[in-house]
This record gives structure tokens, C-alpha cells and sequence, in this order.
């Protein structure tokens, strides 16, 4: 009861997080605070790796952001289409070339590596010859596949060339490298350089810098004299908490000021805590039941749900709105599709298969599959209409929302059989797509032509693809293909919406959910800018409210709030 | 008794080959590989193929095995997959911790357990052995992340007197304390998983001890010892005590290897981090260099711990020192 007190009451908030305010800005505290200040993030693992072209994971990311800066930042609407949206970084300004196959990078001039020497043009090519060289191993050399080389034409001024036109020229160019230094890395083994003092202990130039790297922490301070302004705080902390209890005992104990997700069940703890705040903002984080649209063992079509009106009648069956209200009451949204609103290609309007059981029903009659004996399980020549659902163990709300799916789907006559397995086990059965169903949860890559790799034909053929149902359709192929090589971000948009219409009709999957991302937060604190795809974003412009300065850490260590 | 080392010595050598290459062999039965979670989100999966093929993992499992025992045998335990680090660093940095935690529990536990054992035994039947055998039993059901979070908000939230979870204050705190200030820092973060570690544990120690106690208690040696005038203290310290040890002896064995391996929830709940979660977190990745250099470094601790179990009972029983 009382979380649902508590949600209830958090509903105003956020609803107050609309469509349109979730693309720009998660929080609206707004950052003219008082200077300086410490804040002390608690996260479930620290940093293996910092190291731009080796990072994986959201946290690796989100170190590597704030050390090191690219050339320009999109903003919080996540365009990746042409350059509209993106604001300055390490380049001052940036213009394309006669015949679009060229974009120049005029650096700014006052940029500073951390040992304060200037940052250069040469810099940017070493970067990008780092990226894309074999022995660096980098999983995002991929993404740099259309540039075919960077060059100097002088100290300040960089040119990408590329091998075709493409809407995404900018994006790639901008985006996708985290600038690093020559003089510091260009005597590194390039095998080596993950080991590296060199990047253990980083020289960026983002406006905090590295200062301490341990097992169960990671430092960063200021860079008082960087070319985009001081920080507002003095320094960040990430401090390891394993268990996610911990976690939340860390913050509830003025241990912490910044927990990045809260729980739904967790909320009516953060709410007893007056010194504490919650804190939405749009996330990029999918889930849904997705179909292996074949036979594992014969590759032909799954007997079951290879055909397309059995999907759609399943999908059908699935009154997804109740499944989001029981798992996350407004901490959820259902889904719009394969994508999520926060995207730039997002489209709200396209019709999913309603939530219709009667019209399920008469779907799987016509299909052949009835309840002759009125046990309510369907069968057709004598076979149960029956299938499995693989589930990640290490997932409580996919297992809550896969046993309110099952139940649906039994009043339909559907057995679907849960079966929950070790994470590496879940994976394994779904890449090797060895499975009928499988409940999957994704953060969706910034850029919507990601979709190609999610459900595009040559995924699903690919070993190793991440198109695990073996969704294949030249309909959406071409239009998603059209979307990507289109350089009208409307007409880009325009056949992003044919994409997703037609593989919504196909139903490969139930989309069921968007996640609303709920941080908790210290009262005092004043943060500013929380992307969908990286909170950390604007985390120079977050600060501590004078009031906090009165404050005192409560376990009598050093103060960590403004003034003291 | 020389002789009998060595053969302990050569037969832990083999036990530590086994236990090393069954572990090898089972974590790539195991489903998935240090690139599956990878995979799930790479955008081209001939990046992961070349990660994959960079790392030996498309190798036959017989090749990779003899390629891999040849690096332990050298010394080598290669490089951590999760970690992108040589594997003795990361051990390393998880050693110290899980040394002083453990060895500070371990040693609280035993102090306890066998104190505890002693005034219950001492006064057995009475209301103190039977509180203090039912408070044992609670600590001795509990389950171990459920006491150590409950110690985290007792004394972390609610009465707010202790540090919620690390090795030490934040590096930028603790750098500006007086050497005095962060032994007494590193000291205040070990008391809670020091607590949480000693109750479950020294709650058993105290029963094996107690019964042992029992047993000994009333032995004809005990009996004579009395008949010839010795004060009490003296019968228990000097004849019931020492040979009432014999049985926690062997449980100090047991309890060896977890000097370097760690308790994994416990770890967890406060933060520390030590060889436990490292372990299973190794595991969850399936980073096989770093399981099995922990397995390996186990096993080793068990056969030292056994044998150390074996000396400190030549130590306290002269009978085995005759063989």
C-alpha cells in the first residue's frame, strides 16, 4: 500500500515528464547552485576499462564521457540526422565539403589536454587510426567503416573524408570517437594500450580530469582551467556497491547523493527519506517478447509461431497496459513498436495489434487450433498448442510481467511454459536461437539505423546476428535501407514509420514496455540534463543548493556539499 | 615428520592440477563465453568473431587447455577477460582485502566461538548455557546477507555510527588522515563485516566447542586431575581445554582457504572487495583465467589448511607427533 501511496503520488511528476520534455531534458532543478562540492555516485561496478575504444558498458561509458571529449554533443533530442541539434565540444565549428564527402573540424583553439598541452588536429587523426586499427580491438571500428581517412590540413583543422553520402556522415564523425591524446599514447603498443599506464591513469580534456582508480572506487576533480568553464562541483566519486540493497542504504545514509535507477518496489524507501528526491528521465530501454520464427533443429518454420496470424493473435491476447501497471505502475510505458519515444525516428501513432482476446480466439480457430474437450488448452491434431518462453533468472520484473503474459495467454488457450535460466544460459539459447520465445530487455543504440542490426534480414541469417527470430522481410529491409540512405530527416522519418508498420504487422515480437529511468537523488543537489542515453551528459553543469552547505555528513567524515 | 610433509606437499601438487583442470574444463561446458553478454548488444558480430578468435575461444578446448596449463605452469595465469588486466594484478588488488577481512573474522570467530563454547559447557544446564545456546542457534540460522544488511542499517542508518560499506573513506578523505586516522578508518569499516562474518560463525565453533567440552569433562584424566587437588581453572585450561581442542582444530582447517576466498555475500552487502564476489563474478562472466587462478589459489589454501590442521594437532596431541 504504500508504494502505491507513494507512486500515486509521484504521478503528477511524472506526468509533468511529457513526451516532448523527456526528449530534452529528464530534470528540471535546473544547475545555479553554489561552486564546488564534492558527489558520490554508488554504482553496482566500478570500471574495468576507461579507455575510449574499449569500453562496453554503461559505466565504462560514462567515465570515458566525462574524462574525454568528442568533437561536438548531440543534444538531449537525440538527432543523428545531419548535424542539426549538435552543440560544440572539442571543434568550435565545423562546415561541409563542395561535394559532401568531406566534412572540416575547425578545433578550438583554447582546447587543453589535462598536462596542458594544446589539443591539435593530429590529435583527431591519431584518434580515429586508433579506432579503426585491428590491433586496438575496438567493437565501435564498425561504426567508422564509411570514413575512410581523417587528415591535417593544419594544427587546428581536421577533414573527414568519407567513402559515400550518407545522413549519418556527422554523427559518425562527431559521435562515435572520444578524441585521446597523441603525445601520450602514440608510443603505446597498440595491443597494449589497454593495460597501459597510459590509460589507467587518462590525460583527457572534458572538464573533470582522472585522479584515482581502485578497486572499490574511481575519482575524478575538476579541471579548473578547462576551455568549456570549471565545473560546477569539485569532484566526482563512483563507489562500489555490489548489491543493490547496499546500494540504496548508501544513499539513504547520506553515504551517497546519486543512485542512477531506483527500483519500483524500492520507491516508498527513497520516499521516508525527506533529504532524498526521485529523479525521471527517458530511457532507451526496451522489452519485449520476441518469436524464433523457426525451427531450431530443422531451420524450417517454427510449427507454431512461424505463422504470422498466430503471433498476431498471440499479440492479441496480451493486454500489455495491465502488464506495465502490475509491473511498474508509472514507472513504465507500453511500447510503440521497436523503438522508443526518446528516438528521433520514434513514431506514437502506429497501430500494434490491439489487446483483443475474443478476436485472438477466433484467430486460432481459424488456424485449426480449438478446444474440442474444453480443458482449455487448444490443440490441433492432436498436438497442445504449447510453447516455451526462456527468461533470465537475474530478472524479477521480466519474470513478473512473463507470468502475467502466461496467464493472458491460458485464457486463450495458450500454454506458454516459463523457463528461467542463468544469464549466460539465456544468452547462449538465444543467440544460438535455439528457443520458441524469449523475453528480451535492450537499451537501444542513439541512432535508429541500430534497427538493421536488431530485425534487418542479413542479422537474422548472420551466426552471431542480433536478430535472433530470423525475422526476414524486403519490405522492411528496403524502407529501413531508404531511411538510412535518406538525407531529408522528414522523408528519413517517413520510411522509419514503413519500417516499423511493417514489422508490427508481421509481429515478430510483443513489444510490451519502455522504461521510465528513476534516479534517486540527494534533495540538495541540483542536476541538469539527464539524457536518455546518458545521464551524465550535463553532469559539469550539476551543483549543490547553498542550503545543503548547512548540512553536515551525518558518519562526521569531511563534508562533501559546497562550502565545506 | 619431514617425510610426511613432503608427501602432503607433493599429493596437494596433484590435487591442485586436478582441481585447476576440472575447473577449466567445466567453465567452457558452461553455457555462453567471456563475449556472450558482448555480443548481445554489438552491433557487428564479426567484431565479437575476431574478439573471440583474438582470445583463443575458437580453438578446440583440448588446444586451449594445454596452452593455457602451460601458462600456469610457468607462472602465468594470462589475462583477465572482464578485467582487460594481467590476472595477478587483479589478484593483487582483491588479496590485502579479503586477507584482512577474513583473517580478522576468522580470528574474532575462534576467540568467540571457543570462549562461548567454554562458559557454556562450564555451566551447562544452566540459564546461561541455555541462552547462550539459543542466541548461538539464531545467529548460527540466520541467513548470512540478511544479518549482514540488518547490521547495515542498524548501526549504518539508524543509529548512524559506522561507515556503510569499503575498504576506507573515499580515496579523497582518507588521503588527507594522519596515519593514526586511517588505521582507525580502515578499522571502522572492517567492524560490521567483521560482525556480520563472527556471529555466523562463531555461533558453531561455540557448540563443537561446548560439546567437545562435555566429552572431555568427563574422561578419568579430568577426574584424577581433580582428585589431586588442582584448582579448577587449572583442570579446565590444562587438561579439558587442550584436549577438547582437537575438534575445532580441524574446523581451523576448514576455515583456512577462506582467508583467500573470501565470503561472497557478506563482500557484497559491505562493499569489500575481495577475492568472494571477484570469484563469482568471474564466474558470471565466464572469465576462465581468473576463475581458475582462484580456484587454483583455493585449492592450494585447503590443502594448506589441512595440512595446517595436521601440525596443530601434533602440536596439541602428543600421540600424533609419535605418528
Amino acid at each position: 500500500m504504500r508504494i502505491r501511496g507513494l507512486v500515486l503520488s509521484l504521478v503528477p511528476a511524472l506526468l509533468a515528464c511529457s513526451s516532448d520534455a523527456e526528449r530534452t531534458l529528464g530534470d528540471s532543478t535546473g544547475a545555479a547552485g553554489t561552486p564546488g562540492g564534492t558527489v558520490v555516485i554508488t554504482v553496482g561496478a566500478i570500471p574495468k576499462s576507461i579507455f575510449p575504444p574499449l569500453v562496453s558498458s554503461i559505466g565504462e561509458n560514462q567515465i570515458a564521457d566525462i574524462i574525454y571529449d568528442r568533437l561536438a554533443e548531440p543534444a538531449g533530442s537525440l538527432n543523428t540526422v545531419g548535424m542539426d541539434g549538435f552543440e560544440p565540444e572539442l571543434a568550435a565549428g565545423w562546415e561541409w565539403g563542395p561535394d559532401s564527402l568531406s566534412i572540416v573540424f575547425r578545433i578550438d583553439p583554447r582546447a587543453r589536454w589535462h598536462d596542458g598541452v594544446a589539443v591539435t588536429a593530429r590529435d583527431v587523426k591519431f584518434t580515429y587510426e586508433l579506432y579503426v586499427d585491428s590491433a586496438t580491438n575496438s567493437a565501435d571500428a564498425p561504426l567508422l567503416a564509411n570514413i575512410d581517412s581523417v587528415s591535417v590540413r593544419d594544427s587546428l583543422t581536421a577533414v573527414f573524408w568519407y567513402k559515400r553520402r550518407y545522413p549519418e556522415q556527422f554523427f559518425d564523425a562527431a559521435y562515435q570517437m572520444r578524441i585521446m591524446p597523441q603525445h601520450a599514447l602514440a608510443s603505446v603498443r597498440r595491443s597494449a594500450l589497454d593495460t597501459s599506464s597510459a590509460t589507467r591513469r587518462p590525460i583527457g580534456s572534458g572538464r573533470f580530469r582522472f585522479a584515482n582508480w581502485s578497486p572499490g572506487s574511481l575519482e575524478l576533480v575538476a579541471d579548473t582551467a578547462n576551455f568549456l568553464g570549471r565545473p560546477k562541483l569539485d569532484r566526482l566519486v563512483w563507489v562500489l556497491s555490489p548489491d543493490y540493497d547496499a546500494s540504496l542504504v548508501k544513499l539513504i545514509a547520506d553515504d551517497a547523493d546519486f543512485l542512477e535507477f531506483i527500483r519500483p518496489d524500492k520507491l516508498s524507501q527513497l520516499a521516508r527519506n525527506p533529504q532524498l528526491r526521485v529523479l525521471t528521465y527517458p530511457s532507451l530501454n526496451l522489452g519485449f517478447i520476441q518469436f524464433n520464427l523457426h525451427d531450431g533443429a530443422t531451420q524450417r518454420d517454427h510449427p507454431i509461431l512461424g505463422n504470422v496470424a498466430m503471433r498476431r493473435a498471440l499479440s492479441m491476447a496480451i493486454d500489455r497496459a495491465r502488464i506495465v501497471r502490475t509491473v511498474f505502475d508509472t514507472l513504465g510505458r507500453v511500447a510503440i513498436g521497436p523503438t522508443v519515444r526518446a528516438l528521433g525516428s520514434a513514431d506514437s501513432t502506429i497501430a500494434l495489434p490491439p489487446f483483443d482476446p475474443g478476436a485472438a480466439r477466433r484467430i486460432l480457430d481459424s488456424l485449426g487450433w480449438t478446444d474440442p474437450d474444453g480443458d482449455t488448452l487448444r490443440t490441433r491434431g492432436g498436438k497442445p498448442l504449447r510453447f516455451t518462453l526462456i527468461v533470465p533468472s537475474s530478472s524479477g520484473v521480466r519474470k513478473t510481467a512473463a507470468e502475467a503474459a502466461q496467464q493472458m495467454l491460458k485464457d486463450v488457450g495458450v500454454d506458454m511454459r516459463i523457463e528461467m535460466l542463468e544469464i549466460n544460459a539465456w544468452l547462449a539459447r538465444s543467440q544460438g536461437r535455439t528457443f520458441d520465445a524469449t523475453f528480451n530487455s535492450t537499451i537501444l543504440d542513439p541512432s535508429p539505423s541500430s534497427i538493421r542490426q536488431a530485425w534487418g534480414s542479413e542479422s537474422g541469417l548472420m551466426a552471431g546476428g542480433r536478430n535472433h527470430s530470423g525475422y526476414q522481410s524486403r519490405a522492411f529491409d528496403a524502407y529501413v535501407d531508404s531511411a538510412i540512405a535518406s538525407m531529408d530527416a522528414a522523408k528519413g522519418k517517413a520510411y522509419y514509420r514503413r519500417a516499423y508498420e511493417t514489422i508490427v504487422a508481421d509481429a515478430p515480437a510483443i513489444w510490451l514496455y519502455e522504461l521510465v529511468n528513476v534516479a534517486g537523488v540527494d534533495k540538495a543537489l541540483r542536476t541538469t540534463g539527464l539524457r536518455a542515453d546518458a545521464w551524465w551528459a550535463r553532469i559539469a553543469d550539476w551543483s549543490w543548493e547553498e542550503a545543503a552547505a548547512e548540512r553536515t555528513n551525518q558518519n562526521g567524515g569531511t563534508p562533501r556539499t559546497a562550502s565545506r | 615428520m619431514g617425510r610426511i610433509v613432503l608427501r602432503r606437499l607433493l599429493a596437494s601438487a596433484a590435487i591442485v592440477f586436478a582441481v585447476a583442470s576440472f575447473t577449466f574444463v567445466l567453465i567452457h561446458l558452461a553455457p555462453g563465453d567471456a563475449y556472450t553478454v558482448a555480443a548481445q548488444s554489438a552491433r557487428y558480430p564479426g567484431v565479437i568473431a575476431q574478439l573471440r578468435a583474438e582470445a583463443g575461444l575458437d580453438r578446440p578446448i583440448a588446444e586451449q587447455y594445454v596452452r593455457y596449463m602451460g601458462k600456469v605452469a610457468r607462472g602465468d595465469f594470462g589475462k583477465s577477460f572482464s578485467q582487460g588486466r594481467a590476472v595477478h594484478d587483479v589478484l593483487a588488488d582483491a588479496i590485502p582485502n579479503t586477507l584482512v577481512l577474513m583473517g580478522a573474522a576468522l580470528a574474532c570467530s575462534f576467540l568467540a566461538g571457543i570462549a562461548l563454547g567454554i562458559v557454556q559447557a562450564r555451566a551447562q544446564g544452566s540459564p546461561i548455557d541455555r541462552g547462550l545456546g539459543t542466541l548461538s542457534l539464531l545467529f548460527y540460522s540466520m541467513p548470512d546477507f540478511w544479518l549482514a544488511i540488518l547490521l547495515l542499517l542498524v548501526f549504518g542508518v539508524w543509529v548512524n555510527v559506522l561507515p556503510t560499506g569499503g575498504v576506507h573513506a573515499e580515496p579523497y578523505r582518507y588521503a588527507d588522515l594522519s596515519a593514526g586516522g586511517k588505521l582507525a578508518d580502515r578499522l571502522q569499516h572492517l567492524v560490521l563485516p567483521v560482525a556480520a562474518l563472527t556471529l555466523l560463525t562463531a555461533a558453531a565453533i561455540a557448540r563443537y566447542q561446548r560439546s567437545a567440552m562435555l566429552d572431555v569433562s568427563g574422561e578419568d584424566y579430568v577426574r584424577t586431575a581433580r582428585a589431586k587437588g588442582l584448582g579448577e581453572r587449572g583442570v579446565v585450561m590444562r587438561h579439558v581445554l587442550r584436549n577438547a581442542l582437537l575438534p575445532v582444530i580441524t574446523l581451523v582447517g576448514l576455515g583456512f582457504p577462506a582467508l583467500l576466498g573470501g565470503a561472497v555475500l557478506v563482500e557484497k552487502v559491505f562493499s569489500w572487495p575481495g577475492m568472494g564476489s571477484l570469484t563469482v563474478d568471474a564466474v558470471l562472466s565466464r572469465d576462465f583465467p581468473l576463475v581458475t587462478a582462484a580456484v587454483v589459489i583455493g585449492s592450494a589454501m585447503v590443502c594448506a589448511g589441512s595440512l595446517l590442521a595436521d601440525l596443530l594437532y601434533a602440536v596439541a596431541d602428543p600421540r600424533m607427533r609419535r605418528g
